[in-house]
């Protein structure tokens, strides 16, 4: 399973967010005492410290790494309303083996406390998406990719509703999108999950979707990585975790030209209350079949699909580095009961196709999910 | 509960009860009295016939003791006291001019009720006795411009005072001529102090820099505690009864008021979001959970502490990550861990420093986090197997059934039995495909488009028949060429030069002619084949950008084509009589498909007659990698593609194609294994891959004299007009390899130099240093 290896973090507040770069072998926190700290993995398979800075003058709510093909680079947004882009001066370092970093960038359009930034995935250039508690997401854009401390504001997107957590649709394929999480609390103001596609032609971006089904605050998003498939993975984290497959429906040639904007064919493929609480963040790996999400409970749930892509949970991990049996073993086997059962009426999806398709009805283009119907048919 | 107000406001007091409070600014002066849901005003100061600059007001206060007396400190310098008991409308009592400049604060004595304290722009500050109407005394702080003055609750000669310049200084009344203590405080301007209202040694000071500092003063003043905010603070207040409690507002930027604990000094513990501009005046109403702003949005606002809200409950305690190796990163809040356990019984239960019980709104104990890694171990979340793959898969180099064979092999020992079952239908599919004899339609696919790019590069006049007579000929001439080095796949620079001449002697049917004449054996190769491989070659070295490149794939197929020379084609009978008769006949059946089709297809049209399988799978393998690829494999998606190159006859959609090998591609490189990325590159048979590491790769050379780039060679500086690199026995320019001493750093042509090295031990070069060549 795991083995838990402690790091003295030593910040002194909240650690808020925790960010491997590319090739896992840095990870990045940052903490509500404004500083950030980078951990290079030595030899030995020990965490080192190598850089400790301050780099806001408020909370820092998250820390990103750009493509290493960009340098080390890493982004960070705060509570102090801005977001900076800080870069490794590579060679230099003091006695200590300390590495020394650099603001290149400081944008302060935000008027207030700037919630999430992620860059842009590779193919798409220097590209940073940052999100704002007012509920602005604002598109940077480095023209030149040597020049990190040239960021031009492309777009601004105003999503009406607070906004806590971005995430980046990784496709090549796709034309840029992004999903926009919002940590609003109040459960009638619809959903809280926007995704926003890029245009060519009008050169703006437009909301495509409104995931109605959430309505919860939500503190985490995150695509899953694309490698080559079809549809899109959706995690999101907010009173439970649920997994949305977005799929991209083929447009005929004529509402290309007209409509210009993908439509979706949108199922919710797994959802989990397992935590009992609020669900605070959500991680893929790599090859996006795992999903790892924790929340207030305390523990580290991970979902994996099985070969009838229903998710289950394969582990849980407590915050204070044990592993925890599986206590709901039994309601596993029950699952698995029930799932081989619906295998065997054959409402379950058969191997390897995505799986049916829940009961959405679309509206002038939006979906919404008939929950209670949905609920327990499809997830197990 | 807020009300409006016409102007906006620069100051608030409220009178000794707070059942009152006075709004004041450049155009407002008014007095309201705080009723339970509103405020109601009580009177209006700014009234007169003359409204001059006295009716204005940059500070308010409200005695402390008296309740209908207040103070105003204007900002042409006067001072200006009220008198709310005065019959008429006008309640202006007294006018102090005596700061020249404007008057930053005023501040009563906590127990005097006469005792009226100014701190003004000029740098003075003057303590005015409202009986004798006079200035009592002038203090003079000898710095700069004074920003704040506050009497001491707890002392009653002492009072602080704060500079623009960042000094703090405490005065005692009695001792007008020198301050009692100075220290610096601040980096920038200090705007606003504040006497801690329960500990007598405790005092906080806040200015330009974006901090909140709280001092200790009983001896040497000691700093306690600092709080960082993200603007300038224009004001602070001590929250009552609340030990380490401060409410500050901004001076710009931020609107909110925040109340901070001064042990978590990085996030507010409270903040108060209603207002819409800057706040400028905190005033508490005698209970830590009620308390009054005004602001330049022109509002008065009170506060209940129940609806403000916590920075801190919104605030994330958890982060989490994978990375490529599946290993979590985990940085939890200790406050979670300790919840999770008390659920479970233990008891450890949050503390709070407050005895009033649970309250939630007191909740605010230091938060802190622990950071873990998981390290994967485990194969359902681990990613060896990935790499275990990718670097023991073998994607060429052997026929298609040895290659899944292998590949099945890697895959099951790791355990991935699924795939490596895919492998071996694989095999059975296309592996024994390819042992029964033929002609290799994939070649000749991708071969007709070059063929028919050859066939306009000649003469147009020539007729088919020659022509491809002439083409069989040069076959003939490369493959006698060219089987020496089939095994030296790299060498292509050969078959250029070999294709050039061809291309130019064919232009003329004479020469044709003689090349027949010339070869005793005038066999051939059936379907121009070799041609077939060697024209992309030649094409993708020149320009990689024409569209139909084929991929370096090719080479590792020739050797598979050569194995097959055997097989019951044209080449055996070749090999067995090269007959002039033998040639005529297949250039008639090679004329007569030309004829038959247009001329860039007719050569695969006889292979794709006669060697169909009679089972059509090829869209099934299309699905079962689709299938692979929408799991998140993309590893075996690509692989198959690789090894099964153009032998799939529905190909993957271009798209996806592209897709997936750019994911694989990716993950590689997350991998850092980039050997295999590199060589996936080069066996990709699509197009964008393909071209990939022919790109972003320049090597920049500067000329070794000027140190300018070398713009049109390598050896020749067209600045200083100089050779760069000459070999220092011959004296030309080296093109190839340049070996040099490190002892002296000259050299030359490797071979020149090992001569010259065999018989001397001395540099070439005549510098005298005693060379080694090694």
């Amino acid at each position: 399973m795991f083995v838990a290896r402690s790091i003295p973090a030593d910040h002194k507040d909240l650690i808020h967010d925790v960010a491997f770069d590319f090739h896992g072998r840095r990870m990045a926190t940052c903490s509500s005492d404004q500083n950030v700290k980078v951990w290079d993995l030595g030899e030995d398979g020990h965490w080192t410290c190598t850089a400790n800075w301050k780099t806001h003058s408020g909370s820092v709510w998250k820390v990103t790494w750009a493509h290493p093909e960009f340098g080390q680079v890493i982004a960070t947004c705060s509570f102090d309303r801005t977001a900076a882009v800080w870069e490794e001066l590579v060679g230099e370092s003091t006695e200590h083996g300390q590495k020394n970093w650099v603001k290149r960038t400081s944008l302060v359009d935000s008027r207030t406390s700037v919630t999430d930034v992620q860059f842009a995935p590779k193919h798409l250039g220097l590209q940073l998406a940052t999100c704002s508690a007012d509920g602005i997401v604002r598109i940077y854009e480095a023209p030149d990719v040597m020049n990190l401390s040239q960021w031009s504001l492309q777009h601004e997107i105003s999503c009406k509703l607070s906004c806590s957590c971005i995430s980046w649709n990784p496709s090549r394929v796709h034309q840029p999108m992004i999903a926009v999480g919002s940590d609003d609390a109040n459960p009638s103001g619809g959903g809280k999950v926007q995704i926003y596609e890029y245009n060519d032609n009008s050169r703006k971006w437009s909301k495509v979707e409104t995931i109605t089904v959430v309505t919860e605050s939500v503190k985490d998003i995150q695509f899953a990585p694309n490698l080559g498939r079809s549809y899109h993975l959706l995690g999101i984290a907010s009173k439970d975790v649920r997994i949305i497959s977005l799929k991209p429906l083929r447009r005929d040639q004529s509402s290309t030209q007209t409509s210009g904007h993908s439509k979706f064919d949108l199922r919710q493929v797994a959802q989990f209350d397992e935590h009992n609480a609020q669900v605070w963040r959500l991680s893929w790996n790599v090859t996006g079949t795992v999903l790892a999400s924790s929340g207030d409970d305390g523990c580290v749930r991970l979902w994996k699909a099985n070969y009838l892509d229903n998710w289950k949970c394969i582990s849980v991990l407590k915050g204070d580095g044990s592993n925890v049996k599986l206590q709901e073993s039994s309601q596993v086997q029950q699952q698995q009961q029930t799932l081989s059962g619906g295998a065997m009426n054959g409402t379950s999806s058969p191997p390897g196709q995505a799986p049916l398709p829940l009961n959405i009805k679309r509206n002038s283009g939006w979906a919404y999910f008939n929950t209670k119907k949905d609920q327990g048919k499809h997830y197990y | 509960m807020h009300t409006v107000i016409e102007a906006p406001i620069n100051a608030i007091s409220t009178n000794k009860d707070a059942s009152q409070v006075v709004v004041a600014g450049r155009n407002v002066f008014r007095v309201f009295s705080i009723e339970d849901d509103a405020f109601v005003e009580r009177c209006n100061l700014r009234v007169g016939k003359n409204l001059n600059l006295n009716f204005s007001a940059a500070d308010v206060t409200w005695n402390p003791v008296e309740d209908h007396l207040l103070a105003s400190a204007a900002t042409n310098g006067a001072v200006v006291t009220w008198n709310l008991n005065k019959p008429s409308r006008s309640k202006q009592e007294l006018v102090f001019n005596e700061h020249k400049r404007t008057v930053n604060r005023v501040c009563f004595h906590s127990t005097e009720a006469n005792l009226l304290l100014s701190g003004s722009q000029d740098g003075f500050m003057k303590l005015f006795d409202l009986r004798k109407k006079e200035v009592n005394c002038t203090f003079s702080g000898q710095s700069e411009s004074v920003r704040d003055v506050q009497f001491c609750p707890h002392h009653y000669f002492q009072f602080a005072a704060a500079y623009e310049n960042g000094n703090l200084q405490l005065w005692d009344l009695r001792r007008p001529d020198k301050w009692e203590k100075m220290f610096t405080a601040h980096s920038g301007p200090a705007f606003t102090l504040d006497w801690h209202p329960d500990d007598k040694n405790w005092i906080a000071s806040a200015g330009r820099d974006r901090s909140i500092k709280i001092w200790e003063i009983s001896h040497k003043p000691r700093l306690l505690h600092t709080v960082q905010t993200i603007a300038s603070v224009a004001r602070v207040k001590w929250r009552p009864s609340r030990k380490y409690h401060i409410s500050s507002c901004s001076l710009l930027v931020d609107h909110n008021v925040n109340v901070w604990d001064i042990r978590r000094p990085y996030i507010p513990f409270a903040s108060f979001e209603e207002h819409r501009d800057v706040v400028t005046g905190i005033m508490w109403k005698n209970d830590p959970y009620v308390f009054l702003s005004g602001s330049k949005d022109c509002t008065v606002y009170q506060h209940m502490f129940k609806d403000a809200v916590r920075p801190a409950d919104r605030a994330n305690p958890i982060g989490i990550d994978t990375n490529v190796n599946g290993d979590l990163g985990l940085a939890f809040s200790d406050k979670l861990l300790v919840a999770g356990k008390s659920q479970t019984g233990s008891s450890m239960l949050p503390h709070f420093f407050r005895s009033k019980g649970p309250d939630r709104s007191e909740q605010f104990t230091m938060a802190s986090s622990s950071a873990v890694i998981f390290e994967s171990v485990d194969k359902s979340t681990g990613l060896e197997w990935f790499i275990e793959c990718a670097t023991r898969y073998q994607l060429s180099g052997k026929s298609v059934e040895d290659l899944c064979d292998h590949n099945a092999a890697v895959a099951g020992s790791l355990n991935k039995h699924q795939v490596a079952q895919t492998w071996r239908i694989l095999k059975l599919l296309y592996g024994g495909n390819t042992a029964t004899p033929c002609p290799p339609r994939t070649v000749s696919v991708i071969g007709s488009p070059a063929v028919g790019e050859a066939h306009k590069a000649e003469s147009e006049k020539v007729n088919l028949k020659q022509q491809l007579d002439g083409h069989l000929v040069q076959d003939h001439n490369r493959s006698t060429h060219t089987d020496g080095e089939n095994k030296d796949t790299g060498d292509t620079s050969t078959a250029v030069s070999e294709d050039e001449s061809d291309a130019e002697s064919s232009l003329s049917l004479t020469n044709i002619a003689s090349g027949q004449v010339n070869q005793q054996g005038d066999f051939f190769f059936g379907d121009g084949e070799l041609e077939t491989f060697d024209y992309p070659v030649t094409m993708a070295n020149m320009d990689s950008m024409q569209d139909w490149t084929l991929p370096t794939e090719a080479i590792p197929l020739r050797h598979e084509i050569q194995d097959r020379l055997d097989s019951p084609d044209p080449l055996q009978n070749a090999t067995d009589s090269p007959s002039s008769a033998n040639e005529s006949e297949f250039s008639s059946q090679a004329f007569g498909n030309a004829e038959n089709a247009t001329p860039m297809y007719n050569l695969q049209a006889i292979p794709f007659a006669s060697q169909n399988p009679p089972w059509e799978f090829s869209h099934l393998v299309c699905d079962m990698l689709e299938y692979f690829a929408e799991q998140g494999d993309v590893q075996t998606s690509v692989s198959v593609l690789i090894i099964l190159g153009n032998k799939m006859k529905t190909p993957v959609e271009d798209q996806k194609q592209e897709q997936w090998f750019m994911a694989y591609l990716e993950l590689l490189t997350r991998f850092r294994l980039w050997g295999i990325a590199n060589e996936v590159i080069k066996l990709s048979s699509h197009r964008a891959v393909a071209s990939l590491n022919q790109q972003s790769t320049t090597v920049h050379t500067n000329c070794n004299k000027c140190f300018k780039p070398l713009t049109r060679a390598g050896w020749l500086c067209d600045r200083c007009k100089a050779l760069t690199s000459t070999c220092s026995i011959c004296h030309l320019p080296v093109k190839g390899l340049f070996a040099w001493c490190q002892g002296c750093s000259h050299g030359g042509h490797l071979e020149h130099l090992r001569e010259w090295l065999m018989t001397h031990k001395h540099c070439p070069t005549g510098c005298g240093h005693i060379c080694e060549y090694t």
